[in-house]
């Protein structure tokens, strides 16, 4: 009788020293710090979205009837519901976390530099994609901010010249709030972002064992023989550490600091104070500062100009005798988009 | 870091997340269990009550097992924390090394509860033991029984009556919704009350003379007048000078808010021939609608918002106390807070009140606005953002165009003329001012306490039935077959006992109303008006020939 892997690789004729090969490929020793290993949390954070969200899906109702009735039975009712519900909220914010944080190091230490420079267009992609999900998510609660938070958001976009009224258009299904805006924003949240999310991850992984992990030289390490390690299981492990104690994490904010339910929408009554989810302050605070179009351009300037990053460096790597330019530019970027959230957080209005 | 030591921490790690998930485990069964009733809701009992409960499990088990599913009993707050007393207060002694009261007055929730204390003590509710003094009052003690104990009329066969308590009607009765002037036994026979023990701000009594007549066992627990204790009425007037009993609605020892949710709480007062509330509320839509879904008014929550928690139906609570999404979900313990309307006097009046949550009487406009501190239009507004969460501005502003003119009509056609009838017969001196010796004032009082109430309070929570047949219609009856003929009556025998000129003044005031437009049809008759309202129903209807 054959044995069973002899069954299974006569059905797929790919042998255990193949897939090795496939997936050990030697990784630059500088991923031993966990710092560079952020790449893998959104990623690792992400099935953790699709897993719950699956879950949630079950249950909920993308309905204005029966939204947030739904999500109240998912919360107090269903079993389990209310920690599936909370890894998935906290399982968000930590990734758009992560996500932030794993730009930021590709920024300082230059990894986006030549010939990297379609990744982190890819990476600038899959930054929106999330915030994106984070936002239609919010909405889909169907309480108060839930509503005037996507009502203020596609009014927003209404600013925007010649296209502004239909991009509101697309995004309410409608000229205002209306029943079919939810599940519009539930198409979008479950199936329209997550799936171009995982054909972005693809193409950023692809590129990334295409072109190899970006080589670091450290000041303070002496220029040797260049060391790598295995990624399976070496790597593997670490990611799998990272995981675990994301899980934990996350186990820990949901029982402690579980979802909660605010007043359910109201169409005729603005709360008093609308806020968006945190990842939000700062667009929000920078809306306030330059009310209108002119604040809508300018903020569309700065996503084209973080897209366009990389050749704008190139060009002033070769033009002036400023070198390191992008650091200073980003620490000045990251001291504005702290200094505009904190200030958004302080305030009531 | 080697291999090695990354397969121990993917190892620890995994243990952890592991035991994490265990935990939700847990919580997630605890928290089911809980829900299906098959296990107690966490219980804190503090180290100050443990010896209370250890010993009350045994002699009071009921109180103990209600107040371990109770609120309080998951925070802590047990028996020491509601009983204890300050030494020198009139009702305190000690009890095994813990100076206590029986009795827990608002003054001992306000220590925790401030706001609801405030608000409470603001309320016509708290006002309700005013009735001490009141016409009820004049009818339960000396009509119903006497203010006196007095001499049984024969033996009772088995039970030995020496004497006949005569406030019996009112302490059983009256006070029991009212509020007892809760009594302490004398040592000289009679009752130490609030009067006699002068509380100071803090409710510890001034008058050491009335303290050191208190009877006490020889625990030295004091005594109360069986009279007056037990007691929860609304308006109870305590020892310390407070007013009221919080355990009137949140009935004692589990402070049930889901009770306190319900009408049927409400209901222990608010019902019977004068002011049926609750069987005004149960004729409703609102009545019929909280029937059928109290199962979905999530009675249970924590919160208790309209709009927010439940919207199925409205209780009692809903519209006169609870939160709501409009008043960031504020409960009120002033249920006079969204009244715009007193319908509770002969004449309905208007609910503008002063400073001191008085309603305010001056006719004057300018006076009248200068006294105002809560107007019956702020009261209304609050009102209205209750009703807004299910209807319409429309709706609800037609309601109440709806619900004044019915309280004007009855203020106008009958209660005012009623009024003048009987001010008529004082004034010229053919009745005497002895209440209820004279048949016309069982009449008045019919009309106004019971059929006026009916009808005005029918009104206001949309009963039809009540504002209609238990309401107007025995008003009218009552004024046109009853009233006035005996008004006449009256009169017609003060003429023949010499009493001329009284007997002409009460017949010109009962002739000036029934002169007036809208009483012509008694005296003029008619004709014509039913030929009238047939030929209406035939428009209407098509038919109306064979009509009633």
């Amino acid at each position: 009788m054959p044995n069973a892997a002899q069954w299974v690789q006569e059905r797929l004729p790919v042998s255990g020293d193949q897939l090795r090969e496939l997936t050990n490929e030697p990784v630059p020793y500088h991923l031993k710090r966990w710092w560079f290993a952020l790449g893998g949390t959104p990623a690792y954070l992400f099935v953790v979205q699709i897993i719950t969200g699956i879950l949630l899906a079950f249950y909920y109702e993308a309905a204005a009837a029966s939204a947030y009735d739904s999500v109240r039975y998912i919360t107090e009712e269903a079993a389990f519901g209310w920690y599936i519900r909370s890894v998935h909220k906290w399982a968000a914010t930590l990734m758009i976390a992560a996500v932030i944080l794993h730009q930021m190091r590709v920024y300082f230490t230059g990894a986006y530099r030549k010939p990297r420079e379609i990744n982190w267009m890819v990476g600038m992609l899959l930054l929106i994609c999330t915030l994106m999900t984070g936002f239609t998510g919010y909405s889909l609660v169907y309480e108060q901010l839930s509503f005037w938070g996507a009502t203020v958001g596609a009014n927003i976009a209404d600013t925007v010249p010649y296209i502004g009224g239909f991009i509101k258009n697309m995004m309410l299904a409608g000229e205002t709030y209306n029943e079919h805006t939810l599940s519009r924003f539930f198409v979008l949240h479950a199936a329209v972002l997550p799936a171009t999310m995982v054909l972005l991850i693809a193409i950023h992984i692809m590129i990334i064992r295409l072109q190899g992990i970006t080589e670091f030289q450290f000041e303070d390490e002496k220029v040797g023989p260049k060391k790598t390690f295995n990624f399976f299981p070496d790597h593997l492990y670490t990611e799998l550490m990272i995981g675990l104690l994301l899980m934990i994490v996350l186990s820990a904010l949901a029982t402690i600091f579980p979802a909660t339910m605010g007043p359910p929408a109201d169409p005729l009554v603005t709360p008093e104070v609308i806020k968006p989810e945190w990842f939000f302050y700062v667009a929000f605070r920078w809306l306030k500062l330059f009310t209108g179009t002119a604040a809508v351009l300018s903020m569309g300037f700065i996503v084209f100009t973080m897209f366009a990053w990389p050749f704008i460096d190139d060009w002033i790597r070769r033009k002036t005798r400023f070198q390191e330019a992008s650091v200073w530019i980003g620490i000045a970027g990251v001291f504005a988009i702290v200094a505009l959230t904190i200030w958004e957080a302080v305030v009531r209005h | 870091m080697t291999l090695e030591t990354k397969r121990l921490i993917i190892a620890a790690l995994g243990g952890l997340f592991l035991l994490s998930l265990v935990f939700v485990q847990w919580m997630e069964t605890a928290r089911k269990a809980e829900e299906a009733g098959l296990r107690e809701a966490h219980v804190a009992v503090p180290a100050s009550s443990k010896a209370c409960v250890d010993c009350h499990v045994q002699a009071n088990p009921g109180i103990v097992d209600h107040w371990q599913g109770s609120t309080h009993a998951e925070k802590g707050v047990a028996c020491v924390e509601c009983h204890q007393a300050a030494e020198k207060d009139a009702d305190a002694f000690p009890h095994y090394g813990v100076t206590i009261a029986t009795i827990v007055t608002p003054r001992d929730c306000s220590r925790c509860h401030t706001k609801e204390g405030e608000q409470f003590a603001a309320s016509h509710h708290a006002a309700g033991g005013n009735i001490l003094a009141s016409l009820d009052n004049f009818l339960a003690e000396t009509v119903e029984g006497a203010r006196m104990n007095f001499n049984p009329h024969s033996p009772t066969p088995g039970k030995a009556v020496e004497s006949v308590n005569g406030f019996a009607s009112a302490f059983s009765g009256c006070q029991q919704c009212h509020g007892s002037k809760v009594a302490l036994q004398s040592t000289d026979g009679e009752m130490i009350t609030v009067d006699d023990l002068a509380p100071d701000a803090d409710g510890l009594p001034t008058n050491l003379d009335a303290v050191g007549k208190i009877v006490r066992n020889d625990n030295g627990r004091p005594l109360f007048h069986p009279g007056t204790w037990p007691n929860t009425g609304i308006g109870r007037l305590n020892l310390d000078g407070s007013r009221g009993s919080c355990s009137a609605c949140h009935s004692r020892h589990d402070f049930s808010p889901r009770r306190a949710r319900q009408p049927e709480n409400c209901g222990k007062c608010h019902l019977g021939p004068d002011h049926p509330q609750k069987e005004i509320f149960e004729e409703s839509k609102h009545g019929v609608a909280y029937r059928d879904l109290k199962d979905d008014l999530n009675l249970d929550g924590e919160t208790w918002v309209l709009g927010q928690d439940y919207s199925a139906a409205p209780t009692c609570a809903t519209c006169h106390m609870s939160g709501h999404l409009r008043n960031g979900g504020e409960v009120t313990h002033d249920p006079g807070e969204r009244i715009s309307w007193t319908n509770r006097p002969p004449v309905s009046l208007v609910m503008d009140t002063d400073i001191h949550h008085a309603i305010v009487k001056e006719t004057d406009p300018d006076k009248r606005r200068a006294l105002i501190y809560d107007s019956a239009e702020n009261k209304r507004d609050r009102m209205k953002q209750v009703c807004s969460h299910c209807h319409t501005p429309d709706y609800i502003n037609a309601f109440y165009t709806q619900y004044d003119d019915l309280v004007i009509l009855y203020n106008e056609k009958f209660a005012k003329p009623g009024q003048a009838i009987m001010a008529a017969l004082v004034n010229e001196g053919l009745r005497t001012s002895t209440q209820f010796d004279e048949e016309i004032e069982w009449t008045w009082f019919y009309l106004w306490h019971h059929e006026g109430r009916r009808a005005r309070h029918g009104a206001s929570m949309m009963a039809p039935d009540y504002t209609h047949w238990h309401g107007m219609y025995e008003v009218a009856e009552r004024f046109y077959m009853e009233l006035i003929p005996q008004a006449l009556e009256m009169a017609d025998h003060a003429a023949e006992t010499g009493k001329r000129a009284q007997a002409r003044a009460v017949r010109t005031v009962v002739a000036d109303i029934l002169a007036r437009p809208e009483h012509a049809w008694f005296e003029g008759g008619a004709e014509g008006e039913m030929a009238k309202i047939r030929a209406e129903m035939e428009k209407r209807y098509g038919q109306g020939k064979d009509g009633p």
